[in-house]
């Protein structure tokens, strides 16, 4: 090997160098076990029959939502409970859910309709596991009213179908919200999680594995 | 006497090419570790975290296998950038770009044709999967393997500057 192909060589690996120093700038993150910090975010239009954990969690996390949505529904059977259990729970992260009905889904719409109906009733959480766990089903036939029945006792039921029947204006009014406020963060597909932690923003777009997303919800919770 | 002009149409597409790959590799690779939609710069393991979660999304890799792809193709990236445009030993390094840009190809094509709702993280920034990407991809792919071939073949031949040997 000539010399000018050594020295070649040598300016690669310097060159290398200085580009990874100046693209780190000293900023790893401690592999300490994560503190937790509070912090807080400013998210608008909160539905507190939506959220879940503490509003001063390190880290909020809104995850815009599509019940009709396959990958949602992944998301949702795969990473969801375990994120509930061991981040929500335990005052990590807020959880926002947020709904953003896709156009290209038949019945997305009536689900959040329906949703938002039982989220009204304090209900959501029993309604959108009835959701997710059955969308294979309400997804053929449309029947969603079926499914969210099946969730809750006659008298639950019976709000719920009064204020989508009643008044869907004002859920429809609701769900826009939402959805505005995806489209401020260019979200453009479901899911959609919204990371806020620091004061920084990183928006991810589709499914998340739950080892995965714990070892970034760790980087972010651990961070200084 | 110059045995060829240095400037024939091979030796402008390589050099054509590898400024503009050096180029976009280094910003790719400088991309996923800065986060461009984030407004301050991320801390690196915030950014290689996020990054895995990007790899996984594929469902190409098993699971052992993303951490590793993750933390090292950002730098890996930076690395073949600088090394093709330098110009050393571009044989190997063109040969190589071309194999990891089919992977990529691979990978978004797949994506694409299997209907995954997923993020390319291609440049760090929320990206979907669709056609164009892919095309996007393709050219990129054409264009690192015509440079391959064009590396090699030029190879072959003594360089322009070479003094004729003396008789």
């Amino acid at each position: 090997m000539s010399w000018q192909r050594i020295q070649a060589g040598m300016i690669a690996i310097g060159l290398l160098a200085a580009v990874t120093y100046l693209s780190l700038g000293g900023h790893m993150a401690q592999a300490a076990p994560p503190k937790p910090q509070p912090q807080t975010v400013n998210v608008p239009d909160v539905d507190p029959h939506k959220a879940f954990g503490q509003k001063s969690a390190p880290v909020v996390l809104e995850i815009f939502s599509d019940f009709q949505c396959p990958a949602c529904r992944q998301y949702y059977v795969g990473t969801n409970r375990q994120l509930l259990d061991n981040y929500v729970n335990t005052g990590k992260v807020y959880l926002i859910h947020r709904d953003f009905p896709l156009p290209m889904h038949a019945y997305s719409r009536v689900a959040a309709r329906y949703a938002r109906a039982a989220a009204l009733i304090g209900k959501f959480e029993k309604v959108e596991d009835a959701l997710f766990q059955n969308q294979q089903q309400w997804d053929q036939t449309g029947d969603v009213d079926g499914i969210v029945a099946s969730a809750l006792t006659s008298a639950e039921m019976t709000k719920v179908r009064a204020l989508v029947k009643n008044d869907p204006a004002k859920l429809d009014a609701l769900i826009e919200k939402d959805v505005a406020l995806g489209r401020t963060y260019n979200v453009s597909q479901t899911p959609t999680s919204i990371f806020h932690a620091n004061g920084q923003t990183y928006p991810y777009g589709g499914g998340i594995d739950y080892q995965f997303l714990k070892q970034f919800l760790d980087q972010l919770i651990g961070q200084k | 006497m110059m045995q060829s002009s240095p400037l024939n149409f091979r030796r402008v597409f390589i050099l054509v090419g590898r400024i503009l790959l050096a180029g976009l590799f280094i910003y790719a690779g400088y991309a996923k570790i800065r986060m461009p939609t984030v407004p301050q710069r991320p801390p690196l393991g915030v950014a290689l975290t996020f990054f895995a979660m990007q790899v996984d999304s594929y469902q190409l890799l098993p699971k052992a296998a993303v951490n590793v792809v993750a933390y090292s193709l950002p730098f890996a990236e930076i690395a073949l950038g600088v090394l093709l445009l330098i110009g050393w030993q571009l044989r190997v390094w063109t040969s190589l770009l071309t194999l990891v840009m089919a992977g990529f190809f691979f990978g978004v094509l797949r994506a694409y044709l299997l209907h995954m709702e997923i993020n390319c993280g291609c440049f760090g920034v929320p990206e979907k999967v669709t056609l164009l990407k892919v095309f996007e991809d393709g050219s990129l792919l054409v264009l690192m393997a015509l440079m391959t071939v064009f590396v090699f073949l030029e190879a072959r031949k003594p360089h322009p500057w070479t003094a004729p040997a003396s008789a």
